[in-house]
């Protein structure tokens, strides 16, 4: 990135508290991935255009004009539609792996056993009955069999095709998956055969790779994304609206500070539960001489927090930041205690908190780091202990706090409002979608694009997903996010009422008549399963498929695995996908057109990789405009 | 005469010539030469996103053994070879060749308690430039000055 004269900036990022953190970094000696990133370049071109193998010992191969074919004989073709399947693999099995969590914490909690309960009953009873259940039996009782019948989804043969991708998907789309033949049985099954076929020389066919692809990904939608939340939204409540803030600037001075970190949001909520109701371990924090103890979010595990302020939630002191900007929150040198789950927890963070006093531990037994050897790996039934462990070891290292180095806290700050989802835009239209769709009807708001994923030095760190964001609301396009890009949106201060004020006249006009920000915050990136209902419900609602919809979807700073199945499932949802930075497809003729192409006939969606933001935004408003008068709105 | 050419456009960054040019130079026989402490001699910059790679040019009037102060960096007469190892005297590690090469493709090596410039010697001792051999996508070439002048017109630089 070229310097303006007069630029001041030292890293990618957009923000000003993470330019000020970054020059602090520099001032201590801390390396961050903003600066990892400049000694990586430049990045191997046979990598970024997937044209290179790695999987037996003959290789690694790479495919160049003189050696068009692998020593196999497999072409880029094979390479690149493999290596994707093999990272939409990596994807779904981290989101069934949550899922299971969720199963797990769903029964120990109708047992009992933890400090959660039954928040959303409604739910419960909805998706007991998808499943077949008898929803008249006591809750608990339900909640168990619940329990017990998403995990037999879960692990049920490739045979049997998955009830809730049959109960959930819109018709019309049900026959186009049919048609194709990627109907998925129970996810782990598929994900086995999905990894013996990617061996070496098993399956080689391109196409059906990417079909493969495909079927994970729907496995993905409607087991990793939609039945996740909708089990996180029964123990822990459904997002209802409320206020809190977000960027660096909330960090308070006074206050044990512990950061709930990743994606997965039991052990943070068992916490916020203990600081509000545990006297002893306020009085322990105050003789150590704090003010108080305060639960922060970072990333997505934040994100589930702030959609449930007034359920789970209650008590949460502020959204930290995302994905990239994990290692400057630890250089404020005002975190006590970091708690690591699932995934994006990187080996910088532990690099970053060695040159503070800050305690870093994990509380998943799938997350290990060198260095970390505080371990509470999550159990439901010892929640409630564990989460009172955690807060004596922030008060511990609260006292050490300003011993190694100095703290430094930027000022910034924004308002954010979140707890948005089905029922909570519900209440907020007066019952029912006919609001919001006749608004979409007369124009005034002209669509809805869904941008979310996550965030990436290679697009500047929230520059491209910011900057898309400005676009599509300057034409009156109702942007949602979640997942990392909302951290973006809501420091940004996109994800307030008066940012109504920034937009386009029309969209502007339609937030203020409906007290909405413009920037509407779906949550984590699991919630990208709340999204995919919202618009099979539009879509129910005009008697459509989700393909004819004015609605696109966009992950302008995809980093890792997960992301991957999702960008496949949005484009088997009939949505137009666009994806930044570019996947390593590149070096593959034939993926790229089946991908930007062809699978438009099959699917009704499509990838675009425009990296200009403006011009993506340009092609997400033509194809909502040529969707809408297809519709004859 | 043959030399050392770049078509840049072919270039992708793969850094295949800089592991090929360490491997060339390094002492160890075990293919690991990234752990060693033997630097490149051939460079991967990137200059507007885009990876350009940078050896010696073997100048006509060079400007590191002008510069040179002990005398062990000279240019063979015959071969037109620019290089400070194999010669009468030996490099003390004054450094001053690093700081006056126009390209910035001389290294500094520290060897223990023994100090020496490091540059592209063209891999006399294997006949070729191994770098050449590595390069999978035609960007580093080694080839006579007449094969070189349709290309001028494009990215050819070295």
């Amino acid at each position: 990135m070229r310097k303006k004269t007069g630029d001041l900036r030292t890293c990618t990022s957009s923000r000003a508290s993470i330019q000020e953190m970054h020059l602090r970094a520099k001032e201590l000696g801390i390396r961050t991935t903003f600066d990892r990133y400049q000694d990586q370049l430049p990045q191997c071109g046979f990598g970024m255009e997937g044209v290179c193998c790695q999987l037996c010992s003959h290789g690694p191969c790479r495919i160049t004009a003189k050696a068009p074919r692998a020593i196999c004989g497999a072409t880029a073709d094979t390479i690149a539609a493999r290596n994707m399947l093999r990272l939409a693999c990596h994807g779904l099995s981290a989101y069934c792996h949550q899922l299971e969590e969720a199963i797990n914490t769903l029964k120990a909690t109708a047992q009992g056993k933890t400090p959660y309960s039954i928040r959303a009953v409604d739910k419960l009873k909805d998706m007991a009955a998808l499943l077949g259940l008898d929803t008249n039996k006591e809750l608990n009782a339900l909640a168990v069999e619940l329990a017990d019948a998403v995990t037999y989804e879960l692990r049920k043969g490739t045979n049997e095709p998955l009830k809730l991708v049959e109960k959930l998907a819109p018709p019309a789309r049900l026959e186009k998956w049919k048609a194709l033949g990627i109907i998925p049985g129970g996810p782990l099954s598929e994900l086995r055969d999905a990894m013996t076929m990617s061996m070496s020389n098993i399956n080689t066919d391109y196409v059906s790779l990417l079909l493969t692809t495909m079927k994970l990904s729907i496995a993905t939608g409607y087991m990793g994304l939609m039945a996740t939340t909708n089990i996180q939204d029964i123990i822990l409540g459904n997002p209802s609206i409320g206020v809190t803030e977000a960027d660096l600037g909330v960090i308070d001075t006074e206050t044990v500070n512990i950061v709930a970190h990743g994606h997965v949001p039991y052990v943070g909520a068992a916490v916020l539960n203990e600081i509000a109701n545990n006297a002893e371990l306020q009085a322990e924090a105050r003789a150590a001489g704090a003010k108080g103890i305060k639960l922060y979010g970072s990333m997505d595990t934040g994100q589930e927090l702030l959609q449930r302020l007034n359920d789970a939630g209650q008590g949460y002191a502020g959204q930290l930041g995302n994905w990239l900007t994990q290692e400057l929150m630890v250089t404020t040198g005002a975190i006590d205690l970091v708690m690591m789950d699932l995934n994006c927890s990187i080996p910088g963070l532990k690099l970053a908190a060695d040159k503070f006093h800050t305690k870093v531990v994990s509380v998943s037994h799938v997350l290990r780091m060198e260095g970390v050897d505080t371990i509470i790996d999550y159990e439901p039934e010892k929640v409630k202990e564990q989460a009172v462990e955690l807060i004596r070891m922030a008060i511990a290292a609260y006292k050490n706090r300003g011993t190694v180095n100095a703290v430094h806290i930027p000022k910034n700050k924004s308002t954010v409002v979140a707890g948005v989802g089905i029922e909570s835009l519900l209440s907020v239209l007066g019952g029912s979608l006919t609001p919001l769709l006749d608004v979409i009807k007369s124009g005034a708001i002209k669509g809805i694009a869904t941008v979310v994923g996550c965030t990436n030095n290679r697009n500047g760190h929230d520059s491209a997903s910011l900057r898309l964001i400005r676009e599509l609301l300057k034409k009156d396009i109702l942007v949602i996010t979640s997942g990392c890009v909302s951290s973006g949106a809501q420091i940004e201060g996109l994800q307030r009422p008066e940012a109504a004020e920034m937009v386009g006249d029309n969209l502007k006009g339609i937030c203020k008549a409906l007290g909405i920000p413009p920037v509407l915050n779906f949550g984590s990136c699991v919630d990208i399963g709340r999204i995919c209902l919202a618009v099979t419900a539009i879509a129910n609602a005009l008697g459509v498929d989700t393909s004819d919809l004015p609605v696109a979807a966009s992950a302008p700073e995809y980093l890792e695995q997960k992301a991957v199945a999702d960008g496949f499932f949005a484009v088997t949802f009939g949505l137009f996908t666009h994806l930044g930075p570019v996947p390593p497809v590149g070096g593959a003729p034939n993926v790229v057109k089946i991908l930007t192409q062809d699978v438009e006939q099959l699917t009704g969606g499509k990838v675009c990789v425009e990296q200009d933001m403006a011009k993506a935004a340009n092609l997400i408003e033509e194809h909502i405009v040529r969707k809408r008068k297809a519709l004859g709105i | 005469m043959k030399r050392l050419y770049v078509i840049k456009e072919k270039c992708n960054g793969c850094m295949s010539c800089v592991v090929a040019c360490q491997k060339a130079h390094a002492h160890s026989e075990l293919y690991a030469p990234i752990r060693e402490s033997e630097p490149a001699r051939i460079y991967i910059q990137t200059v507007l996103n885009a990876p350009i790679p940078l050896a010696c040019h073997h100048c006509e009037e060079p400007a590191c053994v002008r510069a040179c102060m002990s005398g062990a960096m000279q240019k063979d007469e015959v071969t037109g070879i620019v290089s400070n190892e194999g010669n009468a005297q030996q490099c003390v590690g004054c450094w001053m060749c690093v700081m006056v090469c126009p390209y910035g493709v001389i290294s500094a090596k520290k060897d223990g308690d023994k100090k020496v410039a490091v540059k592209c010697d063209l891999c006399r001792h294997l006949g070729a430039p191994a770098c050449v051999d590595a390069c999978p996508s035609g960007a580093v070439v080694w080839m006579d000055e007449t094969e070189a002048k349709p290309h001028r017109k494009g990215g050819i630089y070295i």
